[in-house]
């Protein structure tokens, strides 16, 4: 009963906290360029008329990919909010991944198709760092389950301060934020028109925008499990992670993949395995 | 259901999001509507955002005169656009053709080859009237279904009934 | 040991029987009675009795039961002159086609066994000669259900085949014969508990393996099927020299005389590191990864049944079954890290090919590495991964094949590229090879299951760990690729499946059928035999269809609700999808009617073209298989060293 309603909680609010994050995300990066930027509301608005526009479709199964993607994250974020294992609401969501690819393939367009492989060339990069940070957590806590995250007595940083590090790059590339948005970009356009979205029109980008606010949400709560001693923490450092992520984007430009993987790979699991490499001695 | 219609319409309204075409302007209108997307105009107030893309878009403006070559490209690309959806002509030769008017090598204003809602005139006109044409498109936007959806058939002139028309 | 009185027939006994000698009549039969009339009813027969008697055995597991000691002198006897046979047939081959290395490895083989026959040492007798445990069973249950769909399949592809090859005699008498030939000696190998009788079926499957990789008879067919021979004799070199050890050194010849206790030092561990040695080739892990690659020009129901599915399940098998006696050891350490090895440069190889089969076989060998990782690890969670992994990697691996399979005599090419926009030449063979991507890359499919079993017993292990997280992501990359461009296309108009014969789309149906409700029924079925196929220590509990132990929690039963929900709602999206309008993709506005066309200079039409990233500078055969042989040999050095301590 009790996991019924946390997960019924976090279908509901997940979406609408995404939302207003992103929300204020935008009117964050307007006054960093000394604009004034849109209602808070914004994203809520897009998405509302998305829903309403006529359907228009490229290739029927990007339907399906859409519904799929949005499905995969839901769960994911519904396993976390029920404290279930780390390891599969990681494996869930690279299926949303997967669909969102496979649904951008399936369109003859040479944006989509390019914008396709450059979501995988993304995920090939973020993945395992994602898979290390999550060992992490494991070898510090003795359990995958978030509820052993939960029990633990001292707040996961102390221990674990460059995997978060770690964290911070796959959270980049997750919510598509410069200089790793070279799949799809939420500013302006870019030299991919629309990346891996440029197909998806109408209520199924819709579709795609919500599960965004699922995934940005996921990061984030992945993210606070690292001071989970108590709520003020938690949202503290969410959130600063998240201004992060915003400042980050306002302050440098898009990278091509060759870089993606040098940072990702070069630096983000070097870090990562020093890391794992005390946990393992300590 | 009624709410929910009018929920629409209102985001409709705020969150319009633009393609930008030049039919083969001077580039002197293209200026000036880049210029609006700057922090001096701040379209995103509105929600504006520019994306470049057809099948994410609700605003086309379109600058310049068409000609037989590219109304090709503006049909397909207006085809490609879900509906309801709103088309802002741009400057004289948006309007009419401009001072290209007549030539041999044009077909003459927007509304020659897309049915067009808003005019903006001017040559180039001031950001401020680009804005005004976009917002006046909006409140036709949030009542929808201004524009002929575009499963009702061909859409202004076409190829067949038009004397200026490509012909190999 | 004590004198057995005749005693009547037990049930156990006669369904053995017919899981090993029925094949083999039929295969005689097959080969003798040269009619197609026969063939098409004794191979749906043989499936038919095979699964029937898999299915009767699993009533009665655990059993095994030996022979009265005149009767297994008999067979003892005639096994050894068959091996003999065997040797010899492969030494004609070896001198036949001049290879240099066949005759030696048959030679050497053969001076082995006779050694041991003119200096024989004492041994107990063995009793039993069966043995059947739930690991047993699980593959006899793969060989027998999953082998017999291919084989009725292949009766629908094997005619197509040989039209297009315009033979003037069928050769088909032959083929069948080997196939079903080859699964008597698979049920013979698992079964088998005497360590002759396993190399003795371990040579039949390689020759078997040559007879049909050699079967279309075009030079690359031979040349690959002679690789194929050279590389399996060595295999089979080193589990005689195992076999031999353990019988001349130890006393000790059958499973059930091996103790755990013993195995602690280095003159019980070398044999060990050699059957290990036997089950790597067997199993194409690198640096003999060759044979496989080259097998794949084999027609493709073999490449399905013996090179992806069964026979190369043999190897892991042989690893497992010894996999209790190396555990805490360095050899499990280094099986472990081999394994992991395995698993990543496969999938970084796959990554670089763009021929549909090669993708497969590389995958093939990544998740045969996969499982080694975790036999290597040897504890119970890890364990209970591989033996998941085992049986979902067969069904799926069968069904990818058997598409790729329909695929190419549909398009004449194994290229992915070829395969673009398949889906509107062929759509339901394109969506059931997606769906054969999905089962291979997602959860809650059973694949996925073993997957994150694995992952999580790995995270003890730095390096293990950092390989199996980098080599998932390459494994999602070329999968998720593959699936994309087989839809690239959209279909005009109603969806009407191609036409492919009757038993194509029954084998089809079967096996993704079979893959959704095994996966659905994992908690289940690892309580009715998945569980004891892995180990005596149940490192899972099963509560409301969710596999739960302290470390993780993976909620079967629920997710498969959403994901079936799921799956419903976005069909229906796409049913209501297709009415909508269908635009064309964005080109910049200069599209023309046709998809992916565009209007180009001078008017002209031009195709757009966005080719896979196939990294061929980075992940390349040439560039990449050099040094992955060299780091393998070097960790197999290391393997076999290390027990030398």
């Amino acid at each position: 009963m009790r996991n019924a309603l946390l997960a019924l909680s976090g279908l509901l609010a997940a979406p609408l906290a995404g939302s207003l994050l992103i929300g204020l995300d935008r009117i964050l990066t307007a006054r960093l360029q000394s604009r004034i930027g849109p209602p808070v509301l914004q994203p809520i608005f897009d998405v509302v008329k998305l829903f309403g526009k006529e359907r228009v479709v490229v290739n029927a199964w990007q339907a399906f990919s859409a519904y799929a993607y949005l499905a995969a994250v839901a769960v994911a974020v519904v396993l976390f909010f029920i404290r279930s294992d780390l390891l599969v609401i990681f494996l869930i969501q690279a299926v949303g991944t997967v669909f969102i690819v496979v649904g951008a393939l399936a369109s003859a367009s040479p944006f989509s198709q390019v914008g396709g492989y450059r979501e995988l060339l993304q995920s090939l990069a973020c993945e395992p760092l994602l898979v290390l940070v999550i060992a992490g957590i494991y070898l510090e806590t003795g359990s995958f389950a978030i509820t052993a995250v939960d029990r633990w007595p001292q707040p996961l940083m102390v221990r674990l301060p460059l995997l978060f590090i770690s964290l911070l790059f796959v959270m980049a590339v997750k919510l598509r934020k410069s200089p790793f948005d070279f799949a799809a970009c939420r500013h302006a356009h870019q030299e991919l028109v629309g990346g891996v979205l440029t197909d998806y029109s109408g209520p199924f980008l819709a579709l795609i925008e919500v599960g965004h606010w699922f995934e940005t949400v996921l990061m984030l709560g992945i993210c606070s499990l690292f001071w989970a001693d108590n709520w003020a923490a938690m949202l503290a450092l969410a959130g600063a992670a998240y201004l992060t992520m915003v400042w980050l984007d306002n302050v440098t430009a898009r990278m091509n993949w060759r870089l993606l993987f040098g940072y990702a790979w070069l630096l983000g699991l070097p870090l990562a395995l020093i890391n794992l490499f005390w946990l393992y001695r300590g | 259901m009624r709410i929910w219609a009018k929920f629409i319409g209102y985001a409709r309204f705020k969150s319009p999001w633009l393609l930008h075409f030049d039919c083969g302007s001077c580039n002197g209108c293209d200026i000036e509507i880049l210029a609006c997307l700057t922090p001096v105009y701040d379209l995103e107030r509105f929600g504006i955002v520019n994306v470049g893309n057809p099948l994410h878009a609700d605003v086309l403006l379109v600058s310049g005169t068409v000609n037989p070559r590219n109304r090709i490209v503006l049909e397909n690309l207006f085809n490609q656009m879900p509906a309801p959806k709103v088309v802002v002509a741009i400057g004289a030769c948006g309007l009419s053709g401009g001072i290209f008017r007549g030539a041999y090598n044009v077909v003459g204003g927007i509304d020659r080859v897309i049915p067009v809602d808003v005019y903006v005139p001017g040559c180039p006109p001031r950001p401020e009237a680009i804005i005004d044409g976009v917002r006046l498109g909006l409140e036709k936007l949030r009542t929808g279904g201004v524009t002929l959806d575009s499963k009702d058939g061909p859409i202004g002139a076409t190829k067949e009934n038009h004397p200026c028309s490509r012909t190999n | 040991m004590h004198f057995q009185r005749v005693k009547p027939v037990r049930t156990t006994e006669i369904i053995v029987a017919i899981l090993i000698l029925w094949p083999l009549a039929a295969a005689i039969l097959c080969y003798l009675v040269r009619s197609d009339r026969l063939r098409n009813k004794l191979v749906p027969v043989t499936g038919v009795l095979l699964t029937t008697a898999a299915l009767l055995l699993s009533i009665h597991i655990p059993f095994s039961f030996g022979l009265e000691p005149s009767a297994e002198k008999v067979i003892d006897v005639l096994i050894l002159s068959i091996d003999i046979l065997l040797l010899g047939v492969i030494l004609f081959i070896g001198l036949r086609h001049r290879h240099r290395l066949i005759p030696i490895l048959a030679i050497l083989q053969l001076v082995l066994i006779g050694f041991n026959e003119f200096y024989p040492v004492p041994t107990p007798r063995v009793n039993p000669i069966v043995h059947c445990d739930a690991l047993s069973l699980l593959l006899v249950l793969i060989v027998s259900i999953v082998g017999s769909v291919i084989c009725v399949q292949a009766l629908a592809y094997m005619k197509t085949h040989e039209a297009h090859l315009q033979l003037s005699a069928s050769r088909q008498h032959r083929f069948f014969a080997v196939m079903l030939l080859f699964l008597a000696a698979m049920n013979g190998l698992v079964l088998a508990d005497k360590l002759s009788y396993l190399y003795f079926f371990f040579e039949i499957t390689t020759i078997c393996s040559y007879l049909l990789i050699a079967h279309d008879a075009t030079p690359a067919a031979i040349t690959n099927a002679l690789r194929a021979l050279w590389i399996n004799s060595f295999g089979g070199l080193a589990l005689v020299a195992a076999v031999l050890w353990f019988a001349r050194f130890h006393g000790i010849n059958a499973f059930q005389q091996f103790k755990a206790d013993d195995f602690r030092s280095a003159v019980w561990l070398l044999p060990l590191a050699f059957m290990c040695l036997a089950g790597f080739v067997k199993a194409a892990q690198f640096p003999f990864q060759s044979w496989l690659l080259g097998a794949m020009v084999a027609p493709t129901p073999v490449s399905a049944l013996l090179h992806s599915s069964t026979m190369v399940k043999a190897g892991v098998y042989l690893v497992l079954r010894v996999a209790p006696f190396f555990q805490d050891t360095f050899l499990g350490l280094c099986v472990a890290l081999f394994g992991a090895f395995a698993f990543l440069a496969a999938a970084a190889l796959a990554l670089g090919q763009r021929n549909g089969k090669r993708v497969l076989a590389y995958s093939t060998i990544s998740n045969l590495g996969l499982m080694f990782a975790c036999a290597g690890f040897g504890t119970p969670m890890a364990l209970t991964a591989a033996v998941i992994l085992l049986l979902f990697h067969a069904v799926t691996k069968a069904l990818l094949f058997l598409c790729v399979g329909a695929i190419e005599q549909g398009i004449d090419s194994r290229d992915i590229e070829d395969m673009r926009g398949l889906y509107t030449r062929m759509p339901l063979t394109a969506l059931i090879t997606v769906a054969g991507v999905i089962f291979m890359i997602m959860p809650p499919f059973g694949l996925l299951v073993g997957k994150w079993m694995a992952l999580e017993a790995a995270a003890r292990n730095l390096a293990a760990l950092l390989m199996l997280a980098l080599g998932s992501a390459l494994t999602v990359m070329y999968w998720a690729r593959w699936a994309g461009t087989l839809m690239s296309d959209p279909l005009d108009g109603r969806f009407r499946p191609e036409s492919q014969p009757v038993l194509t789309w029954g084998a089809l149906g079967i096996l993704s059928f079979g893959i959704v409700a095994l996966s659905t029924a994992v908690p289940w079925l690892y309580g009715a035999l998945l569980q004891a196929a892995a180990g005596d220590v149940p490192a899972y509990s099963v509560h409301n269809g969710a596999m739960e132990n302290p470390t993780g929690i993976f909620s079967v039963f629920p997710l498969c609700l959403a994901a079936g929900f799921g799956f419903i709602l976005a069909l229906g999206a796409v049913r209501h999808a297709r009415q909508a309008r269908i635009v064309s993709p964005y080109m910049c506005g200069a599209q023309q009617p046709e998809p992916g066309v565009f209007t180009g200079p001078m008017n002209q039409p031009v195709k757009s073209e966005a080719g896979n990233y196939y990294f061929a500078f980075l992940f390349g055969e040439e560039r990449l298989t050099g040094w992955i042989n060299a780091g393998a040999l070097l960790l197999l050095t290391l393997l076999i060293g290390g027990t030398l301590r």
